[in-house]
């Protein structure tokens, strides 16, 4: 508990590189941390022992050798702390996920410098993100897996940049903050109440709603038509390639609305219209969503469904349920 | 039921590992027993054939199993698990174990650590130049297996890894550098040292039948010796070590409880003297060998009243000093406890013995004639001067005077002494080197364990004590030439070295000692680097007014420049240096980024022109030709002089304003 304080009130003091104008952060020489790892000390101690024995040996070759070890030993901190210098960090995007999932925050690391970086691990508060060499003047995509536990936008935590490369004796570190953020939609509800039932309205548009009942007509052949649907017959009379277009006379709506639940948990109440969202897209339903606040007119796909889930993550928001 | 293997320790690293460890031990291989040699073979083999076939890797039992049998042979062989050779063979046996249970990144940091520490303990037995630079790549490859781990991908090609590693290692040498020099080197051990005495070959205190032919078998280097002028001839160069006063029939030595009293002996010169230096290799023993015959003692040695030189304490080390000798001298007076002692006989003298000397004494005049028919004895009668000479059991001398005829210097120097005590010369042993091998590279000699020789001192009156070589009145060649080392089959005649072989082995020869001059270079610049070194090096300096502190101070801000210079060169490492054409189109992504228009790090020039320009349409026109120009010198065929002036002028005159002005505007 102690500990916890502390590190808390140690952070405030953390250097971090923070963004520039263009969103990136680049690793400065003051900000990187070093200290040595279990090995680095392990090391020391045997490179100690050496001393110890080549005095008592009275052996210059063992000094001699003892003293490149300790040299090497010394210049590994300046490898390690190199191997982080100048590196670039830029956010790159973050898929949003159901709450419980694992948000993806996806980075791009570059390296401007002509000098090969081995051994870059990405971390944030302890959870490890990806490990990776990076060749001189290259670029490469880091993933960080976050679990997520609430809905609503869940910014990059601070982030941290690890190495122990060259030698493992050292273990230099960096931190950043990057603006990057993830919404986290509600968690479907596993139970509960049923979805509304829908309800059957014709559609003003005649037989052009979706649907599958009714042969309607012919168009032109798009990519993306199923085979199925090809008028082969038209084809053999080499009309070219005609889809069949089908309708049904009426279509179903559902009407989302967060006063008609029954449920009283506004958390609830969001898993629920959640698992409602998923449902009427899986059923070819279009549904129209009302929550406090917002309505959004009936519709169907996944524009319309990632519009109603964002909607629904950044209920409560303050200013951010408009924004 | 195996713990999941780690990324890094792929069976690629681990074989890495394994080898890297077998190169490790390799020089062990000569300092260790056969049966410890085996096991470890055994060992390594098991590792490398079970990362092929995992089915035989062991499990814990089984290495439990090996570790204590390892163990158990380490005491068997040595009777103890500590000292240098225990030692050695207990640290070599659990490197090769941690290494065959390595499964994991943590193994092979240990693994790594352990064979450092071998690598130091090569130095107890040989610290040669090769083998030391043997020992730095080794320490490379070890360092290369570090880096090689803390990749997340393995390193497409292994020299990859050895390269930064070397490049590591000469950043981290002027460190190492300093150190070695100013580091205070302590000429007393900090514990016993143990006994380690039956490593090392060399001349004891007791001479046998055949000790000294052992030693002919071996060419290991006793001394080597630099003559400040001309050096004396080969007759004339003995190398005395030790004089030994007593028998008992059967072998030659001096009593330790009759030690001679009485300090420093007085001697009258009559030729020139000598002045050398002579680096000896450490030999456990605390005589040191000089010229015949020494007539002062280095600093910090006793020379005793028989012309032997002492130190306080066993050599270790291996140690420098100056000696000074006279090849032509006269000895004062012989005092009476020695004359009683240089006449002392064994009690296993035969009548044959008696008779021959008798002859003698019956017919010499004097003392020297006497000397001079002993001599003439061994040089008409058909004695044999062989390597291999039969065994004699009970009296040695007596066999070999009247049976067998067949001897090495020992044998001739031992009964020609006992035969002068019969005849009432005082006669003493003297054992030590004869000759050696002149290096021209280096203008010094090399003495060998092969040159070891045994010799008479008589004592005539008029004279003194005056060094009598029975060996050679029977092989005169022994004196003139070097035995060779590499001689024939047993029982074949000694061999002698003539120089005279053909070009191919001259040439051998030759670098054979070139070799030993960057040798006798290395011992004394690195192996041979002592307090006094460091001494005099301060002196040379002018700086030995410094306290202990405030050089620790300055050792410190030297290492401490060493590593600031090392840390901003690896800075400026990655950062290229640009051409001029590249500097002048760096100061126009300046002036832009001014405006807040930043050139991000993938982006071409073309791609940044354009943004640029959709930016700031005002400056688009200059932008575009800047850019134009740009290209067409870096990436074109070739840059005329006029684009190259046209491109300056048009960047240093880009000073676009802040704000953007609308072109109608």
């Amino acid at each position: 508990m102690l500990a916890l304080a502390l590190d808390q009130w140690l952070r405030r003091f953390r250097r971090r590189a923070r963004p520039d104008r263009r969103g990136g952060v680049s690793v400065k020489p003051r900000s990187i941390y070093i200290l040595p790892t279990k090995q680095g000390i392990l090391l020391a101690v045997v490179i100690l022992l050496m001393l110890v024995g080549s005095i008592n040996y009275g052996s210059n070759l063992g000094h001699l050798m003892t003293f490149l070890l300790g040299g090497i030993w010394l210049t590994a901190i300046l490898h390690t702390w190199r191997n982080l210098l100048g590196l670039g960090l830029q956010p790159q995007q973050a898929a949003s996920v159901f709450a419980g999932q694992t948000a993806d925050f996806t980075l791009l690391m570059i390296n401007p410098s002509a000098l090969d970086r081995f051994g870059i691990t990405l971390k944030s508060q302890g959870i490890r993100g990806d490990s990776v060499d990076i060749p001189a003047n290259g670029q490469t995509r880091l993933h960080l897996p976050i679990p997520t536990q609430v809905r609503g936008e869940l910014p990059l935590p601070d982030i941290s940049l690890h190495t122990r490369y060259p030698l493992g004796l050292f273990h230099a570190w960096t931190y950043a903050r990057l603006d990057l953020s993830c919404l986290v939609y509600p968690q479907p509800a596993g139970s509960g109440e049923p979805p509304p039932t829908p309800v059957y309205t014709r559609s003003d548009a005649g037989d052009r709603g979706v649907g599958t009942d009714d042969f309607v007509g012919l168009r032109n052949f798009r990519p993306g038509d199923s085979p199925r649907h090809i008028d082969w017959k038209a084809h053999a009379r080499e009309r070219g390639l005609l889809s069949k277009q089908f309708g049904g006379d009426r279509t179903e709506e559902v009407r989302l609305d967060w006063d008609l639940l029954q449920e009283r948990d506004p958390e609830k109440r969001l898993s629920l219209l959640c698992r409602f969202i998923l449902q009427a897209e899986a059923r070819e339903q279009s549904y129209a969503l009302r929550i406090p606040g917002q309505k959004i007119e009936s519709g169907m796909g996944p524009m319309h469904q990632q519009r109603c889930l964002s909607a629904l993550a950044r209920f409560g928001a303050g200013n951010a349920a408009t924004g | 039921m195996q713990q999941p293997v780690d990324r890094t320790a792929t069976p690629y690293v681990l074989l890495q590992l394994s080898l890297v460890t077998g190169l490790t031990l390799l020089p062990h291989g000569m300092n260790l027993t056969l049966a410890v040699n085996l096991y470890l073979i055994l060992l390594l083999g098991w590792r490398i054939a079970s990362l092929r076939l995992p089915r035989i890797k062991p499990g814990r039992w089984l290495l439990l199993l090996a570790t204590l049998g390892g163990v158990l042979l380490v005491y068997t062989q040595y009777r103890t698990l500590i000292g240098r050779d225990a030692g050695v063979a207990l640290l070599a046996v659990m490197l090769l174990l941690k290494v065959m249970e390595a499964n994991k990144q943590r193994d092979i940091y240990v693994s790594v650590f352990i064979a450092y520490f071998v690598l130091v303990t090569h130095f107890l037995f040989n610290q040669s130049l090769l083998l030391s630079l043997y020992l730095l790549l080794v320490m490379v490859c070890l360092t290369a297996l570090l880096l090689e781990i803390n990749r997340v991908t393995a390193s497409p090609r292994p020299y990859q890894p050895l390269i930064k590693t070397l490049l590591i290692t000469l950043q981290a040498f002027p460190i190492a550098l300093i150190l070695f020099v100013v580091f205070p080197r302590i000429t007393q051990p900090l514990w016993s040292l143990g006994n380690s005495a039956t490593a090392m070959t060399g001349l004891s205190d007791r001479v046998t039948p055949g000790a000294i032919s052992q030693l002919i078998e071996s060419a290991e280097v006793a001394f080597r010796a630099e003559f400040k002028q001309s050096p004396p001839v080969a007759e004339q160069r003995y190398w005395r070590g030790l004089v030994l006063w007593d028998t008992d029939g059967y072998s030659w030595y001096t009593d330790p409880r009759q030690p001679l009293a009485g300090g420093s002996p007085e001697i009258t010169m009559r030729g020139e003297s000598y002045v050398y230096n002579i680096f000896l290799e450490p030999h456990n023993r605390t005589w040191l060998y000089s010229l015949d015959l020494p007539i002062s003692a280095p600093t910090r040695t006793r020379l005793s009243r028989d012309f032997q030189l002492w130190m306080e304490k066993p050599l270790t080390r291996p140690l420098r000093y100056t000696g000074h000798s006279a090849t032509d001298y006269r000895t004062p007076e012989l005092s009476l406890d020695m004359r009683q002692r240089a006449l002392r006989l064994s009690d296993n003298l035969t009548q044959r013995q008696r008779d021959l000397v008798s002859r003698w004494q019956a017919t010499a005049s004097n003392d020297s004639q006497l000397v001079e028919m002993a001599l003439g004895f061994f040089n008409s009668n058909p004695f044999i001067y062989t390597l291999t000479p039969p065994v004699y059991l009970n009296n040695p001398i007596d066999e070999f005077l009247f049976e067998g005829r067949e001897g090495f210097c020992e044998h001739y120097a031992t009964s020609f002494t006992q035969l002068m005590r019969l005849a009432g010369i005082p006669a003493r042993l003297v054992v030590g080197y004869q000759g050696g091998e002149y290096n021209q590279l280096g203008d010094y000699f090399i003495v060998r364990q092969y040159d070891a020789h045994a010799w008479s001192e008589v004592w005539l009156a008029q004279q003194g004590w005056v060094r009598v070589d029975p060996t050679a009145a029977v092989a005169p060649e022994r004196v003139r030439y070097s035995i060779r080392s590499d001689f024939g089959e047993e029982g074949s005649p000694a061999l002698f070295r003539t120089d005279n072989g053909g070009v191919v082995s001259s040439l051998f020869r030759q670098l054979g000692l070139a070799l030993d001059n960057a040798n006798v270079q290395w011992r004394h610049w690195v192996i041979g680097y002592s307090r006094e070194h460091q001494f005099s090096l301060m002196r040379g300096l002018g700086f030995d007014f410094l306290s202990p502190t405030q050089w620790s101070l300055i050792t410190t801000g030297m290492i401490a420049a060493s590593l600031l210079i090392v840390g901003l060169r690896i800075t400026w490492q990655g950062k290229r240096r640009a051409t001029p054409i590249q500097a002048v189109y760096r100061r126009f992504c300046r002036r832009l980024s001014r405006l807040g228009i930043d050139r991000l790090p993938y982006e071409g020039p073309i791609d940044f022109a354009t943004r640029a320009s959709r930016r700031r349409p005002d400056l688009a026109a200059q932008i575009q030709r800047i850019t134009a120009l740009y290209i067409r010198l870096r990436y074109g065929p070739h840059g005329g002089e006029a684009d190259r002036r046209a491109f300056t002028t048009q960047v240093r005159l880009f000073r676009p304003p802040r704000r953007y002005r609308k072109l109608n505007g």
